[in-house]
Formats: structure tokens, C-alpha cells, sequence
């Protein structure tokens, strides 16, 4: 048994905190928000990582990756969400349509979008959930219907996280309402600029440009756009999310967030009743649990078992989101609620608490985690 | 990263598990409270296993052994002071205890004891008898003489560490009761299983339970390469850990299983009244919390982005 990362590991790990130190400004807080400059970093940084082969430092080296280990993609993981996620939006194309398309893409897809993701010039966004289909997704009732060669897309998409920033879309769409439900789906590649397209941003707690409505409104799709198989998308669409499995490195932007406040604090951080303090040790220890419930996940990769594994990871780290949002504001008292950069950590843990409210809810809610944790457990019962 | 424990340390622990089945498990744990001579029986077991030749000191495959082993010992909660006699001191058991109120589990077992408190400070013992306990029943009041000496603090962090596999040891098997249980159990006409409540209840003892797994590996892999201040963090961090599971999960069992998991033919009840002083001695999670409060503007409660720790000087 050996939990050590390993030397090329570590080496990353302080080549990526010299890299952001120098390039990302104090005080950033990740591409969705009010200031421009923000999403101008990200573009920049994305392309800088992409010169020194480190955007896509996952992806076999055939489609322009690093070919690194999983223990390096664990650190980026880490180090990238720590620090508020400077590669953007781009972490969607990098960590699943890329490998979607590896997987299921034809050489005429690949040859198109893989260098694109990997040298950080396209932004994706992420068509699926829709006004009554979002846990749900097998229910979704976008229509796609036979045009020609290919379908007129109508319907509406909601919660389209960077729909605004984004070129492309891995749009979900019914292309056949008479087949077995795991069958009535397909995944279309569509340029967002595409006639018909209509995109609202919608106003939420968690900053601009994070959540949009999509509006398809007869939007033509081709043939040579369709992912995998017609019919086949909810297959698709649920391999390609497997490799999302360990989902985002919550616990890293956690632990940094304490660190960072309690060298803010310095000497009055002995002086916090001690319940916040007695709190701050018990989210540590949370918070050690979850990052090894993740490396558990990691390691156990395509074994039959992986897949509970990572859902008791996400639980962990979701819950520790928010048990560090609260402690947080706790501990700072009524400034908790200033943001902006004269506020505690430039903002950042006003940030970190509107945004751990969608901790439990984005990219599989905790109660399908539970689900499928209860289903490794218990069997199929109910 | 190897997170699996190795494949001879598994095979012990499937041996250990099998060998404390055949002593009679928890129902042997409550016969005990009664017959002492199954208390020198569970000794007996440990003996055929070896784990008397393990020299748990020397870190390494003899530790891993010891852990798992404690974690078997745990899950049927073996009558017997397994980590105490691990990690005696020239022939005498040595018990962790709170000096405010000392108490020792079997310490009236013959033979010699030694006290320490988490400090390290060394005590001679004077065990009296046994009170009879629910809650504890091989828990013996103890008198502390003036402090004598120290033991060392990697003795004291073994401890910990040794104890924290047995909790995990009886809360794995706490949490298999329990799903046996809702599986099998008919209620308005279909398994406890079938309602989302029980289904969710298990899977946050599922996450905890697993999530302590991987804690007390990560512990024990790394007690022989982190500064000695780092390592103390580590015990008080799984102990503390432990404890807080145990009183989730059983918690959960008892819930689940509603009124059998009170009786003592039930093991749930076993396992919970025998592991109540590995979770609340020689302090509470509370007071661990406390104890580690330090360590965090210390750098001996480590996260990614801590400073390192020196090492003390010897």
C-alpha cells in the first residue's frame, strides 16, 4: 500500500502553482463573472497550458494530449479547481466531449474537433437538461426530425452552463418518440452560430454566463454530425459522463480556501470561538476523506466497482463544499457576506458559498449518487 | 498509489474473520460477559493466528497484519485486549486511558498493566472489578499511581491507530447487518430495502463507512515515513474519525433495525455495547477535535497545501 503521488506527479503539481502564480492575477475567481478580463485570463492561460502540453495532458499524444498518468490528471484536476478553475470552460471539452469523441467520434470528427480542444481554441457547452428533463435525461423531448440527409432540431434547452462563450455543442435530441426509451435518443456535434440557435442567459446566484437557455428553433443537423449511432445517445451520453466519474476536485478548492483564510486570519485565527475552530479541524479531517474516497475512485478505474466508488467520492466531496461554505461565513460573521476584492480572500468565500449551493446539484444530483450507491449495497430493490 | 491492501494481508484478514467465526462471534462476545473462560478462548484464537509473534514496532507487513487483524477482532468484537497486549511493555498490557477517569477494558484479566494518557505520561495500575456494565461490560475502574515515567508517543499514536481498525472492524459489520436486515425484512408488503428513506440511509453509511476504510489505510501506510508530530495528528485524526462513523453507522442500525437491534441476540446490540469504550476512551471525538485544534495553524494536520513539518529533533 503506498499513497504517494509519485515524482513526476509532485513535479507537476509545483510546475502548475509557478505557472498560475505568474500568470493568473490574485483575487481571480474563474471565468463567469462580471469582469471581462476574467475570461480574457482563461483564454490566455488555456492556450499557454496548451503550448507546454498540458491542456490536454490526458489525452493520448496521437490526439495532441500528454499521455500522462492518471495520478498527474489527478493532479491538474486538483491544482486547476484550487485555484478557481483557470482553464474555464474549457475543462468540458478536456474532460469528456474530447474522449467522447476519442471514443465514439469518426475520423472525419476527430480530425476536426480533438487538436481544436487540445490546443484550447473551442469553448463546448453541454445540451441535455431541459425544462422537464433533468435528472431525468431519458424523458428529454427535444425533437429531431428526418429533414433530408438530416433532422430540423426543435425544442429547448435549460441550465446550459457557457452556452454565451461557447462554439460547439453536444446537443441531445429524440430522433425516434416510438422507441424504447433508451433508444429515442441521438448526440448531434452543432457549431452554436448555426442558424436557429437562440441563447438567453438566465440570471442566478451563481455569477453571469453560468446558466442559459437554448432555444432550437428548426436548426439543421447533418448526418456527419451525429455522435455514435442514431438512436444510440443515451448510451453515449452515459459512457461519456462516466468519464467525468470523479467529477470535479471540490476538496482541493476546500482545503485551499482554509489555508488561505487561515494565513488571512494569522494570529486572530486563535481567537475564533472555539466551536468555529473545533469546526475547522473536523472539515480538514471531512475533507481528507473525501480527497482519499477520490483517489479510491481513481485507482480502482475500470473495475466493476468503480463506478459506487466514485458516486461515495462525490458525496463525500459535495458535502464537504458546503460544510466549508458554512464554516467559512461562520467564522468570518457579517463581512462574510461582502464580495468584490475588498472582501475576505478578494471574494472568494462569498464565491465558494453561492457556488457550493450547486455543489450537490450539478453534473448528477447527490440524491442519484445515493441512488447508485444504495444500488451497489442493496441490489435493484425499488 | 496503491490503495488495495496487499494480497497476503487480505488472505490473513479472510482467515482472521474465519477463525473468530468459528470462536462464535459477537454472540461469543455476550456469553463472555458471563463465562470467563471464553475470554482466554478469544486469547486463544489471537494465538492460533499468530498474532502474538507480530511485532507491530517494526511497522511494515507485522502492522498491516495487526490492523486487519484488529479489524476481524472488531467485527466480532472478540472479547479480548488484542492492541493492549500488542503493544505491552516488558510483558505488560499497556491501556490508553483518560486519568480524569481511568477506567481500562479487561482490565481485570490477570497479568501486568500499564497506563498512559494521550501525552504520553506513564501510570502503574491498580484495576479493581468489573461493575457489570451494559455498556462496556469488561470495563474495570482503575486507580493511577503518580505519573512514572513516559511511553513513547509512537506507542501511543499505534494505539490509537490499532483501536480505530477494530471500531472499523465492528462498523463494516454493523453496516452488513443492516443490509441483510432491509433486505430481508417485509414491511406494507415489500423489502425495507424498496423505500427510498432506507435506501439513502444506508448509502450515507455506505460513504461513511468507506470513507473511514480508506482513512485507517492511508494511516497505517504512512506512520513510518512522516515527522513523529505528523503521525500523532494522523491517530487522533483517525480515532477521532472512527468514532464519529461508529456512532453514525450504529445509530443507523439500531434506527433500521428497529426493536431487535436492542436485544442482545441481535450482534448489532453486541457490537454496540462492546465497542462503546474504543469510542469514547480515553476521550471523546470532541475532545480529540480539540487535542488537534494546534495542528492546524501547526502544519501537523496536513492538506495539500500545507507547509511541511520538520522533524523534531531526537
Amino acid at each position: 500500500m503506498d499513497y504517494d503521488l509519485g515524482a513526476d506527479a509532485a513535479e507537476l503539481r509545483k510546475r502548475l502553482r509557478e505557472l498560475i502564480s505568474a500568470h493568473i492575477p490574485e483575487g481571480f475567481l474563474g471565468a463567469c463573472t462580471d469582469d471581462p478580463r476574467d475570461l480574457a485570463t482563461t483564454e490566455s492561460f488555456c492556450k499557454l497550458l496548451a503550448s507546454d502540453g498540458l491542456l490536454a495532458l490526458a489525452w493520448p499524444k496521437e490526439h495532441g494530449g500528454g499521455g500522462s498518468s492518471v495520478w498527474q490528471q489527478t493532479v491538474l484536476r486538483e491544482e486547476m479547481w484550487a485555484h478557481h478553475e483557470p482553464r474555464g470552460a474549457q475543462y468540458m471539452g478536456i474532460n469528456w466531449v474530447g474522449p467522447a469523441v476519442m471514443r465514439y467520434g469518426t475520423p472525419e470528427q476527430k480530425a476536426r474537433h480533438l487538436s481544436a480542444i487540445a490546443a484550447g481554441e473551442v469553448l463546448w457547452c453541454q445540451g441535455f437538461s431541459e425544462p422537464e428533463a433533468g435528472t431525468d435525461l431519458a424523458s428529454l423531448r427535444t425533437r429531431a426530425v428526418p429533414d433530408g440527409d438530416g433532422w430540423r432540431v426543435t425544442g429547448q434547452k435549460v441550465w446550459t452552463s457557457y452556452a454565451q462563450m461557447a462554439s460547439w455543442c453536444v446537443l441531445a435530441a429524440c430522433t425516434d418518440p416510438n422507441a424504447p426509451k433508451p433508444k429515442r435518443l441521438s448526440l448531434f456535434l452543432v457549431p452554436m452560430d448555426r442558424p436557429g440557435i437562440t441563447v438567453r442567459p438566465i440570471r442566478s446566484m451563481l455569477g453571469p454566463h453560468h446558466l442559459n437557455e437554448v432555444f432550437l428553433d428548426g436548426v439543421e443537423v447533418f448526418a456527419d454530425e451525429v455522435l455514435g449511432e442514431v438512436g444510440d445517445g443515451w448510451r453515449v451520453m452515459r459512457e461519456a459522463l462516466a468519464f467525468e466519474r470523479v467529477g470535479i476536485a471540490r476538496y482541493a478548492r476546500c482545503e485551499s480556501l482554509l489555508d488561505r483564510m487561515q494565513t488571512e486570519l494569522g494570529e486572530d485565527w486563535d481567537r475564533l470561538p472555539e466551536s468555529i475552530r473545533s469546526r475547522w479541524v473536523r472539515a480538514l479531517i471531512d475533507l481528507r476523506v473525501a480527497r482519499l474516497l477520490a483517489y479510491r475512485a481513481v485507482s480502482l478505474q475500470d473495475d466493476p466497482s468503480a463506478g459506487p466508488a466514485a458516486s461515495a467520492a462525490r458525496i463525500a466531496t459535495t458535502t464537504c463544499d458546503q460544510l466549508v461554505a458554512e464554516l467559512l461565513f461562520d467564522a468570518l460573521g457579517p463581512s462574510a457576506l461582502d464580495s468584490g476584492s475588498s472582501a475576505a480572500l478578494h471574494g472568494a468565500v462569498e464565491d465558494h458559498w453561492r457556488y457550493a449551493q450547486a455543489a450537490t446539484v450539478a453534473s448528477g444530483t447527490i440524491e442519484v449518487q445515493r441512488m447508485l450507491v444504495a444500488r451497489e449495497a442493496l441490489g435493484d430493490h425499488g | 498509489m496503491k490503495t488495495a491492501l496487499p494480497e497476503d494481508i487480505a488472505e490473513f484478514a479472510a482467515v482472521a474473520a474465519k477463525r473468530f467465526t468459528r470462536f462464535g462471534g459477537p454472540q461469543a462476545a455476550l456469553r463472555a460477559e458471563t463465562e470467563d473462560h471464553l475470554r482466554h478462548d478469544a486469547r486463544a484464537a489471537l494465538a492460533d493466528l499468530g498474532a502474538f509473534d507480530l511485532d507491530v514496532r517494526s511497522a511494515g507487513d507485522d502492522l498491516l497484519a495487526a490492523a486487519v487483524l484488529g479489524q476481524a477482532a472488531g467485527a466480532a468484537a472478540l472479547p479480548y485486549p488484542l492492541v493492549e497486549e500488542l503493544l505491552a511493555i516488558d510483558g505488560a498490557r499497556l491501556a490508553l486511558v483518560n486519568p480524569d477517569a481511568p477506567r481500562i477494558d479487561h482490565g481485570d484479566l490477570a497479568g501486568d498493566w500499564i497506563a498512559a494518557d494521550l501525552d504520553g505520561t506513564r501510570y502503574h495500575v491498580h484495576p479493581s472489578s468489573r461493575t457489570n456494565a451494559k455498556l462496556g461490560p469488561f470495563l474495570v475502574p482503575a486507580i493511577l499511581t503518580e505519573s512514572d515515567g513516559t511511553v513513547s508517543a509512537a506507542d501511543v499514536d499505534l494505539h490509537l491507530t490499532l483501536g480505530s481498525w477494530r471500531i472499523l472492524g465492528a462498523v463494516q459489520q454493523a453496516l452488513e447487518i443492516t443490509r441483510q436486515h432491509v433486505t430481508a425484512r417485509m414491511q406494507f408488503g415489500k423489502p425495507l430495502a424498496e423505500f427510498q428513506a432506507v435506501r439513502f440511509t444506508i448509502a450515507d453509511a455506505s460513504v461513511a463507512v468507506r470513507g473511514l476504510h480508506e482513512l485507517a489505510k492511508y494511516t497505517i501506510s504512512r506512520t513510518e515515513s512522516t515527522a513523529a508530530q505528523v503521525r500523532s495528528a494522523d491517530a487522533l485524526i483517525l480515532r477521532l474519525k472512527a468514532a464519529d462513523t461508529a456512532r453514525q453507522v450504529l445509530r443507523t442500525a439500531h434506527q433500521l433495525l428497529g426493536a431487535l437491534g436492542f436485544c442482545d441476540e441481535s450482534d448489532v446490540s453486541v457490537l454496540d455495547r462492546h465497542t462503546q469504550p474504543l469510542i469514547r476512551l480515553p476521550l471523546s471525538s470532541e475532545m480529540l477535535a480539540l487535542r488537534l485544534v494546534p495542528g492546524v495553524r501547526g502544519g501537523q494536520l496536513e492538506t495539500l497545501f500545507s507547509d511541511p513539518v520538520a522533524a523534531e529533533p531526537v
